[in-house]
């Protein structure tokens, strides 16, 4: 049996009477490649932040290498070879590139004097360890969310580390990013180094795992070995459900042809080009490519967050011009952003003051006063209609779970009653299970005659929920699939990473 | 590559102004651009100048401090009061007592930043208050006048370090302060950017989240740099008091925010974490000459307040204008290259 | 069986933060009764009172409002400096050159309000459009505009209006101040702005985050000029307040007014981050302000005590709501948990 490196027993910890653990195990072998899998706020975070020394547990214990942990500080932790890289990144953006990189070092080292000459070569180095050239002397604010993930990881690396903690490491880089980064877990391996990945991409964690832990609620639901699970059995554990995965099927002699939104020559500079689709009353069609690859920009734009440097988008047959949200909105555009906590929802509000900000407009009695009966009981209608899991409406937006929150932002485009629906990224950060209903709303939508745009990296969501497909890369649309059943999962993805030839399309 | 970082910068754009501006003045009045003037400038600036260093270290840490010059004027106030009571004749005394009031002064701001997490704009606020009103009420309001000031500072304000003649015999100099100043600022420039502390400032400035998980002693860092400018706001207190021979418990009081003015124009952001001492100098330098040269073009000092408003409303337009557009014209992707 | 009694004698309040506001403005109130029995509810005292904190309570509203959008607005002072400082020059040039008193009220009235209008614009150009942070553009505008007054007036006061414009200042009506009932009206146009109207709402949201609110189709930089206008016309008010009780203007009048809005603003629940401010709470700050006030000049205490005081206050108040914070959200997710968790089964 392989030594163990971390074991971490019954841990509890109490938030403000929140439960945020209730005696969670975890034990991780030198060199493993474990992965925590849960949803937003199944604990995951704070289990990661007591390893990591930032929280004390309440109760249990943490070993590394047979030495308890007394939880006092970060240092304690980083010393003992835990290095964590978080979802934010934690990065300097006034500082510069070698300043970050080197910065826990220069910590660790319990030093009072800055040498500078040490720390740019300790960045020079990390960076080559990785096989990336960047400039070592520029802001790191002034660069792309891609080059801050490697520094990040960088970071990591200097501190000869032994158990590094990656906590959704993968959600902003690219899928050759992904694998170079998969390559360097593989070495880390071979030096005895440990992984925990923290993820909710379940093909990237069914790849590289070979233990998976899951949370729910701040309880451990069970510890298993990678080659044990899928997709469905996960579902099950997780729901105690049987869900099934059925492809959407597009019904078209159902409904009009006339396209909701037709997108033609759409180009930006810098951004992206040659933009042409369609979406027609009960599609769903699904937009597929790497991280920079235009996606977001494309339909934000069309969103009029920004402005297209030509090309015209048309509603129902008729072009028109979008300036701001407000035009879109207007037309009966409706837009779920990528970013649910920065860009979906007012978190500190009240669920209800969510949902109605985008039609606020409807409760004006004549004197242009808020007739707020009327809002309340929009308010509990939505929340009744998606089921969200809420005493009242009146509770703030972060009291809810991350599906539920999800829900929340949905019931207020759903309150327009818009006529094209664009998701960007539906399901990051949600459970299974709720995924899974979340889905199901979406194609509810759809069968009643509303055009969906639905915006993945991963595969498998697309196919199951898109009756076309999409793929972008580097700002242009390389291939369409008219119909998503012509295409497999595996195949989808190597176009998306093109590493596929492929002619021109129709 | 390098040159063309220089000129994004905005210190070089003020630089620009300042040239700018003297060139202006000099044409009117040839009378400004001698040593005799120049000198004179130094002497009367110096203490702002110290001022401006400590709030700058604390709009560096990501807070806004506006009760810098009320810890000056109270740790000057309550220090020459107690020095002539005492009857203690030496300037070390002075800038010792003033030192340690101002980092007490400072700590208690620390103390509401830190751990309570308050904002420090409200902290700041405050404090001023509480600490203006305290001494009003147990230390009184009289002025003390040159009179009763002790013989060391008197004379402490005469030490020059060089000395030149005017064409009349009379000597003018380039003052001891000017030499405090720029001992603080090479300290503080140390301390910045070859320290850990130092570091520690820009860090929590710039992402104080981060910095906790990197392990920063965070609290640490907010009562060195609370501490820290309310150190330099004593000195400042006596400095001012050297200057102007003369010590009203009401006096400085009310020139925060065009200080705040002066170093945010210099180029440090007011969200935190951006910012350089040479900056924050050619901030003050600018508000400086734009103040005493009002005078010399013929206005009077009702104008002051007027330009500085003027200034400062350009100067912000233009920095964040400039940040707007470098935000927009950053591209996401390549469409062409890679 | 509804509860016919008033929602204030119910002792309901929307805001869980009220309720213990109102236990502290209570408290403060039968101190001050209980030092000083029968000259603190006298009517002599109270109309005093009525008329001395309206001037101050205008800045307070706009100050509000400028804090729940997530700003702050330090150039209400010097736009009620310079909008008093143009009317003063109307009340005495106009009569004086032989305008009839009265025209010159009404236009001294009407050149305040267009006077701010351009402090109004400036603030919320510069921060809408050029994206400055509020508290620089308005640290800007204030010096300017402060810094304008200061020269039309070169420094000195203008004093002498006409005998019927004091009116406003200085008379009631069937006992009431007039001040008092304009700060009521103003008041209720404030309450219905923020409680009822799409403005209002948008207000609240954009302050909890702008670019939530952006990706949600709120107009941004529409919101934010129309909050800065109103600042100012909230502060014009104040100006026209401060002159008639006065019978003079002069720039630099009322500088401690700033602090004590902001002070007052905070005191009365808002979040200094934006996102939540109510007219009850802010009624309640300034009320109990008010009787402290009055309760020390009756007391003769000196007026750096008065200083030393408020500053405490102003850090007591955030120290409690701190804690309060802390136990607010701890009862919440509590409650949240348990309902969650009985669902869950």
């Amino acid at each position: 049996m392989a030594d163990v490196f971390l074991e971490a027993k019954n841990i509890s910890k109490t938030f403000v009477g929140v439960k945020a653990l209730d005696n969670v195990d975890l034990t991780i072998s030198k060199g493993e490649i474990h992965c925590l899998i849960g949803e937003n706020g199944s604990g995951k975070s704070t289990l990661i932040k007591v390893i990591g020394g930032i929280h004390k547990a309440d109760s249990g214990t943490i070993s590394i290498e047979g030495n308890l942990l007394s939880g006092k500080d970060a240092i304690e932790s980083i010393r003992s070879g835990v290095q964590i890289i978080y979802q934010d990144l934690s990065l300097f953006p006034n500082l510069t590139v070698a300043e970050n990189i080197s910065i826990n070092d220069m910590l660790e080292s319990n030093q009072q004097v800055v040498n500078w000459k040490k720390m740019r070569e300790t960045a020079k180095r990390a960076l080559s360890e990785i096989g990336e050239d960047i400039d070592i002397d520029e802001r790191v604010e002034n660069l792309s969310v891609a080059k801050k993930q490697i520094i990040a990881i960088s970071r990591a690396l200097t501190q000869n580390a032994k158990l590094i903690i990656m906590d959704e490491a993968t959600s902003a880089i690219t899928s050759e990013e992904v694998k170079h980064l998969f390559s360097i877990i593989l070495k880390l391996k071979e030096r005895g180094i440990a992984t925990l990945f923290v993820s909710h991409k379940l093909g990237e964690v069914f790849e590289i795992a070979e233990n998976i832990s899951i949370l729910r609620d701040g309880k451990l639901l069970g510890v298993y070995p990678s080659h044990e699970l899928n997709e469905e059995r996960l579902a099950y554990i997780m729901t105690g459900l049987n869900l099934k995965f059925e492809p959407y099927t597009y019904e078209s002699d159902k409904f009009s042809q006339t396209p909701l939104l037709e997108v033609k020559n759409l180009a930006k500079g810098g951004q992206y080009k040659d933009i042409n689709f369609q979406v027609r009353p009960g599609e769903i069609v699904g937009i597929i490519g790497l991280i920079g690859s235009g996606r977001t920009e494309v339909v934000e734009s069309i969103f009029g967050i920004d402005q297209p440097d030509s090309g015209s988008i048309s509603v129902e047959g008729t072009e028109v011009s979008i300036k701001n949200p407000r035009d879109a909105m207007r037309h009966g555009i409706a837009f779920l952003p990528e970013d649910r906590l920065t860009q979906g929802l007012f978190d500190v509000q009240s669920i209800g003051n969510n949902i109605v900000i985008t039609v606020i407009r409807n409760f004006l009695k004549r004197s242009k006063l808020l007739d707020l009966p009327k809002k309340r009981t929009c308010e509990h209608e939505w929340v009744e209609k998606l089921s969200i899991k809420t005493p009242t409406p009146n509770n703030p937006a972060n009291s809810l779970s991350g599906g539920n929150q999800q829900r929340v932002v949905i019931a207020k485009w759903l309150a327009t009653d818009p006529k094209v629906f664009i998701l960007d990224g539906p399901t990051i950060g949600i459970d299974i299970g709720s995924k899974h209903t979340i889905h199901e709303i979406i194609r509810d939508l759809a069968r009643q005659g509303m055009g969906i745009v639905i915006i993945s990296d991963e595969a498998q969501e697309i196919l199951d929920n898109c009756n076309r497909v999409i793929v972008m890369s580097k700002g242009t649309i390389i291939k369409e699939f008219a119909d998503s059943r012509d295409v497999d999962a595996d195949h989808l993805l190597d176009i998306v990473a093109r590493r596929v030839e492929i002619g021109v399309d129709a | 590559m390098n040159l063309k970082r220089i000129f994004k910068r905005s210190e070089t754009f003020v630089l620009l102004i300042i040239i700018a501006f003297s060139v202006f003045v000099t044409i009117k009045n040839p009378a400004f651009l001698t040593l005799d003037n120049l000198f004179d400038l130094l002497r009367s600036s110096s203490g702002t100048a110290i001022l401006g260093i400590g709030i700058f270290l604390v709009l560096i840490s990501g807070g806004v401090d506006v009760s810098s010059t009320t810890i000056a004027i109270v740790t000057q106030y309550v220090s020459i009061t107690l020095m002539i009571r005492s009857g203690i004749d030496s300037m070390w005394f002075l800038f010792g007592l003033s030192a340690f009031i101002g980092i007490v002064l400072g700590a208690i701001n620390a103390f509401f930043v830190s751990l309570l997490k308050v904002p420090t704009l409200i902290v700041t606020l405050g404090t001023s208050s509480l600490y203006h009103g305290i001494m009003l009420e147990f230390f009184g309001t009289r002025s003390v006048n040159i009179g009763s000031l002790p013989e060391s500072v008197k004379s402490f304000g005469k030490i020059n370090i060089l000395t030149l003649t005017r064409a009349d015999g009379s000597t003018y100099g380039l003052s001891i302060f000017f030499v405090i100043l720029i001992a603080l600022l090479i300290i503080t420039y140390v301390i910045l950017k070859y320290t850990v502390i130092g570091r520690s400032v820009y860090a929590i400035g710039g992402n104080l989240e981060a910095a906790k998980r990197a392990g920063f002693n965070t609290r640490k860092t907010h009562f060195f740099v609370y501490t820290y400018a309310g150190l330099l706001a004593g000195i400042m207190g006596v400095i001012h008091l050297s200057l102007i021979r003369y010590s009203n418990p009401n006096y400085i009081v009310g020139t925060e925010l065009g200080v705040i003015a002066a170093v945010v124009l210099g180029g440090a952001r007011i969200s935190g974490g951006t910012g350089t001492l040479t900056g924050t100098m050619l901030g003050i330098i600018l508000i400086t000459i734009l103040e005493k040269n009002l005078i010399m073009m013929g206005l009077s000092t009702y104008w002051q307040q007027l330009f500085i408003g003027v200034v400062l409303i350009l100067g912000v337009s233009i920095t964040y204008l400039q940040a707007k557009f470098q935000q927009s014209g950053k591209t996401i992707i390549a469409t062409e290259e890679e | 069986m509804k509860n016919k009694l008033p929602r204030l004698l119910q002792f309901k309040f929307k805001e869980p933060k009220n309720k213990f506001l109102f236990i502290i403005m209570m408290g403060t109130i039968l101190i001050m009764f209980a030092l000083l029995p029968e000259v603190f509810l006298s009517s002599t005292n109270l109309k005093s009172m009525a008329s001395q904190f309206p001037e101050f309570g205008f800045l307070a509203l706009a100050m509000m409002l400028a804090m729940i959008t997530g700003g702050i607005d330090l150039s209400v002072v010097a736009t009620a400096n310079f909008t008093g400082v143009i009317a003063a020059l109307i009340l005495t040039k106009g009569p004086a050159a032989g305008m009839n008193p009265m025209l010159s009220i009404v236009l001294a009235i009407a050149a305040t309000i267009v006077a701010a209008l351009p402090v109004g614009l400036i603030n919320g150009f510069l921060i809408a459009y050029i994206g400055v942070p509020p508290i620089l553009a308005t640290l800007g505008t204030q010096g300017l505009f402060l810094g304008i007054a200061t020269v039309i007036t070169k420094g000195l006061s203008v004093a002498n209006f006409p005998k019927s414009f004091l009116y406003i200042g200085n008379g009631s009506i069937f006992g009431i101040p007039i001040v008092f009932i304009l700060f009521i009206i103003g008041t209720i146009f404030v309450w219905l702005l923020l409680g009822k109207t799409e403005q209002g709402f948008n207000m609240y949201m954009l302050g909890t985050n702008p670019i939530v609110s952006r990706y949600s189709g709120v107009d941004n930089a529409k919101i934010i000029m129309q909050t800065y206008i109103t600042t100012a016309l909230l502060a014009a008010v104040s100006s026209i307040i401060m002159i008639s009780r006065a019978n003079s203007m002069r720039p630099g009048y009322g500088s401690s007014y700033l602090l004590q809005a902001i002070l007052v603003v905070v005191l009365g629940g808002a979040d200094p981050d934006g996102g939540f401010g109510n007219i009850p709470g802010l009624l309640m700050a300034i009320v109990m302000l008010q009787v402290t006030q009055s309760g020390f000049n009756i007391l003769a205490f000196s007026p750096f005590v008065r200083k030393f005081i408020w500053g405490f206050a102003l850090l007591l108040v955030m120290t409690i709501n701190y804690i309060a914070q802390q136990y607010g959200n701890y009862k919440r997710v509590k409650k949240m948990r348990q309902s969650t968790a009985s669902e869950a089964t």
